[in-house]
């Protein structure tokens, strides 16, 4: 289960870097932290999963949304 | 990725990344076995030393509290110095008052065609009467998030103060208790009564708490612990017979209210909401 | 031991995000990567030594390693931390310069000065 979780984490870190429309890359990059607190819970780690899942769904995505709604949203060198 | 058109670029690339697989593939490969020193003294004597079940908690706010202290100044400074960098960028960066959005701010450069697309404070909230956005938009946002907030923010209370009995804390909370307040700035129509939408309450909260947290500690000084011990962080009740964990749920709430006031204060900024005068 | 290789991969990736690409917030998603990686890697190895979550509730032997859960907390909120002060020196560029694009940055401050 945790190598499958570790797979599908793989699969969308490269898609988040080679995406040419940065709204995805920040999609991308939430659902890579919700399966890391899937994958945190699954290693009887409760504490960190709920952190991970506040902090990287929640505030990191804020954050990244801020920055780049004020100036561009596409990549142009990809 | 964008691939460089040189090949010595992309040499250079794949040369550092052989050489970071070379020194970090025997820490990836290696056999030894996990020691286990440390999980057996905690589980021996972890619920005794601090009154705490759950032993993460008994950890950073028991046996590590000062590293606890220096993650709350870590905070502290990360979010003043990102409102501080992006306030003094010019144009409409941050909500009014915290940005430098008068028009002699917008003068040259890509961000002024920008802002006047945009306009200050409109972002996020549709005004009652007409929408100047998006054509598609509805009012879907604003109705979920405002009618979830409270709940968020119950939630969060609840996970900061049961921290030493399940799964929980002070960071936990506290950042539950962000994301509840940020649902609360979404969902804010123009007449909205709530405090916790303006920016400058959120900072009055969070430096009132890390004033807290630096006066807490401080009461181990004066008061004996356990075994006879004093000093900075010692729990000053463990004698008393009374709730030795106590000191754990008072650290978590101050811990707490000062993580969420603090990242809230940071995204509430960052929502770009006209402020009421 | 394919866990390890795939955390290992993740690191790489992420890297390599921070070198090759010429956008800056490409590079910012790299450093979360990275930090994703160590936070992992830490709670995945500490994980090995038991079953149970470090809750004491009665009757619960061989709980997993608390110190590494202990670590990765305070880990992953300087993450964050990091990841908002980069974003905002990324906009403070973008506002003075215009573009997110390194080599134009490069050009711009090698023609001001």
């Amino acid at each position: 289960m945790t190598v499958i979780l570790l797979l599908l984490i793989l699969i969308l870190a490269v898609y988040m870097l080679c995406s040419r429309d940065l709204l995805h890359g920040i999609i991308a990059l939430s659902a890579i932290s919700l399966l890391s607190a899937l994958l945190f819970y699954l290693l009887h780690a409760p504490d960190v999963a709920i952190t991970e899942a506040a902090v990287g769904a929640g505030v990191s995505t804020v954050v990244f949304v801020w920055a780049i709604r004020l100036t561009e949203r596409k990549d142009c060198d990809v | 990725m964008s691939n460089p058109t040189s090949w010595r670029v992309r040499l250079q690339i794949l040369g550092a990344c052989v050489a970071v697989t070379v020194v970090l593939l025997p820490l990836f490969l290696m056999d030894n076995d996990w020691p286990v020193a440390g999980r057996d003294y905690l589980e021996a004597r972890g619920r005794e030393d601090t009154g705490a079940i759950n032993l993460v908690s008994a950890i950073y706010l028991g046996y590590r509290a000062f590293d606890t202290l220096g993650e709350t100044i870590v905070l502290l400074v990360a979010v003043s110095g990102t409102i501080g960098i992006a306030a003094r960028a010019g144009g409409a960066g941050l909500a009014m008052g915290y940005g430098a959005s008068d028009n002699s701010a917008r003068r040259s450069g890509a961000g002024a065609v920008r802002d006047q697309k945009m306009g200050d404070g409109e972002i996020f909230a549709l005004p009652d009467e007409k929408r100047k956005t998006h054509a598609l938009r509805t009012h879907l946002l604003e109705v979920v998030t405002g009618k979830l907030g409270p709940v968020v923010l119950v939630f969060g209370l609840y996970v900061m103060l049961y921290g030493h009995l399940s799964p929980g804390g002070g960071f936990q909370g506290g950042v539950v208790i962000a994301s509840g307040i940020v649902f609360l700035a979404l969902g804010s129509r123009a007449d909205s009564r709530t405090g916790l939408n303006k920016a400058s309450t959120l900072a009055c909260i969070e430096a009132a708490a890390f004033l807290l947290l630096i006066l807490v500690p401080l009461s181990g000084m004066f008061f004996v612990g356990p075994n006879g011990t004093r000093g900075f962080f010692a729990n000053p009740i463990a004698e008393l017979d009374v709730l030795p964990a106590g000191f754990i749920i008072l650290l978590n709430a101050v811990i707490g209210l000062k993580v969420g006031a603090g990242i809230g204060f940071m995204c509430v900024a960052m929502l770009g909401k006209e402020e009421k005068a | 031991m394919t866990e390890r290789l795939l955390l290992l991969s993740l690191f790489l990736v992420g890297f390599c995000g921070v070198l090759a690409n010429k956008n800056i917030i490409k590079k910012i998603f790299g450093l979360t990567l990275i930090n994703n990686a160590v936070v992992i890697l830490f709670v995945l190895e500490g994980a090995r030594v038991g079953q149970h979550a470090p809750i004491m509730e009665e009757g619960i032997e061989t709980i997993v390693d608390p110190i590494p859960q202990a670590l990765m907390l305070t880990a992953i909120v300087i993450g964050v931390c990091i990841t908002a002060l980069a974003l905002a020196l990324a906009f403070r560029l973008y506002r003075n310069t215009g573009t997110f694009n390194i080599d134009a940055i490069r050009r711009k401050v090698h023609d001001a000065s």
